[in-house]
């Protein structure tokens, strides 16, 4: 599967919940996928939605919080995992497109290859789901939506020519029409 | 016995609705973290920029921030405060331990900390140094640059090098 069509499943099984999207594809594909005004897309800054995302579930106990992140993104900030699994927020939904691969630049390849981000996630007290098979995005996606905690999903998929447009909002536009909507 | 100051800064932010205080341990900084962390109103984060990341999360939510560090780690996160901070124009508060102000502290921080002045400027955030004569107005200061929803830093320099 490729990301923009699970990014398209997972979207229609969560809502308008809270996302806080990584830069380049990731928030370029949320944006043309479904935009509105939950969405915080991070268009600098790498490394940093999980963080970003671990500071709106603090405090917006009440709402759940999902994070869009990819492998290359996460290996730039893996100390937010012990941070978070720490704090155990039980309103965080972190799911980590991994391809193995930094597609936004050109498709050079990451560690997640050789090193699994779903056992970095489990020994840092995330509850841990990994999907490779498109045909149980949806039913599982459907399971953990039920199940509180602070949980990682990592959807394995496939390079892809497929481009989204640039996210066209001025940043702090993003900014002030996602705080109003928490 | 006569409260430390930087029991004080922590205090006053408090009081001035400063409800969350995330960063990484400095030890020109120990005793309003040791402080903080007693009153149980503190994040310990991995680096800077991932303090700065889970502040502005919290900044996003209405909650005032303060993100603590050394100054080495302000050098790390420069990139972070352009492309977030002040790119989406998030309001924090910086509270910067300056290593590297004596000519004579540990060649480590020599380099990074002559350039420290220049580095803030050159970012364009707003700074003040304080200490324990003055802090009281440079922190009056900070929280009406957050409260206007504007970014700025508080220096605590490292006056002894032991």
């Amino acid at each position: 599967m490729i990301r923009k069509e699970a990014m398209r499943i997972i979207l229609e099984e969560i809502g308008d919940d809270p996302i806080i999207s990584a830069n380049g594809f990731i928030s370029r594909d949320l944006f043309e996928l479904k935009e509105k005004n939950t969405n915080f897309y991070m268009i600098g800054s790498m490394g940093l939605a999980s963080s970003i995302g671990l500071g709106v579930a603090i405090k917006n106990p009440k709402k759940t919080i999902y994070v869009f992140d990819g492998d290359g993104n996460i290996l730039m900030n893996l100390g937010s995992l012990t941070t978070i699994g720490t704090i155990k927020p039980k309103n965080f939904i972190h799911i980590i497109f991994d391809n193995h691969a930094h597609e936004s630049t050109g498709g050079q390849p990451t560690n997640t290859k050789n090193i699994s981000i779903s056992n970095i996630g489990k020994v840092t007290n995330f509850h841990v789901f990994e999907i490779n098979d498109i045909n149980n995005l949806r039913r599982q996606i459907k399971k953990i939506k039920k199940i509180n905690g602070t949980i990682m999903i990592v959807v394995k998929i496939n390079n892809s020519k497929i481009r989204s447009g640039r996210v066209t909002l001025d940043p702090v536009l993003i900014k002030n029409r996602f705080m109003e909507s928490l | 016995m006569k409260k430390l100051f930087q029991h004080e800064i922590l205090d006053f932010f408090v009081k001035n609705d400063i409800e969350n205080f995330v960063g990484v341990p400095d030890s020109t900084l120990k005793q309003f973290i040791s402080y903080a962390l007693k009153k149980k109103k503190i994040i310990i984060a991995a680096r800077e920029e991932e303090a700065i990341g889970i502040a502005t999360g919290m900044a996003l939510s209405g909650s005032n921030s303060l993100v603590f560090m050394q100054n080495a780690g302000f050098a790390n996160s420069l990139s972070t405060i352009t492309s977030l901070v002040q790119l989406y124009k998030i309001p924090l508060i910086f509270l910067i331990g300056w290593r590297g102000y004596l000519k004579e502290d540990a060649p480590e921080h020599r380099k990074i900390g002559k350039i420290q002045p220049d580095l803030l400027k050159i970012i364009q955030l707003p700074t003040k140094i304080i200490s324990d004569k003055n802090w009281k107005k440079s922190c009056k200061w900070a929280i009406n640059k957050i409260e206007s929803k504007k970014s700025c830093a508080l220096v605590i320099r490292r006056e002894f090098y032991d």
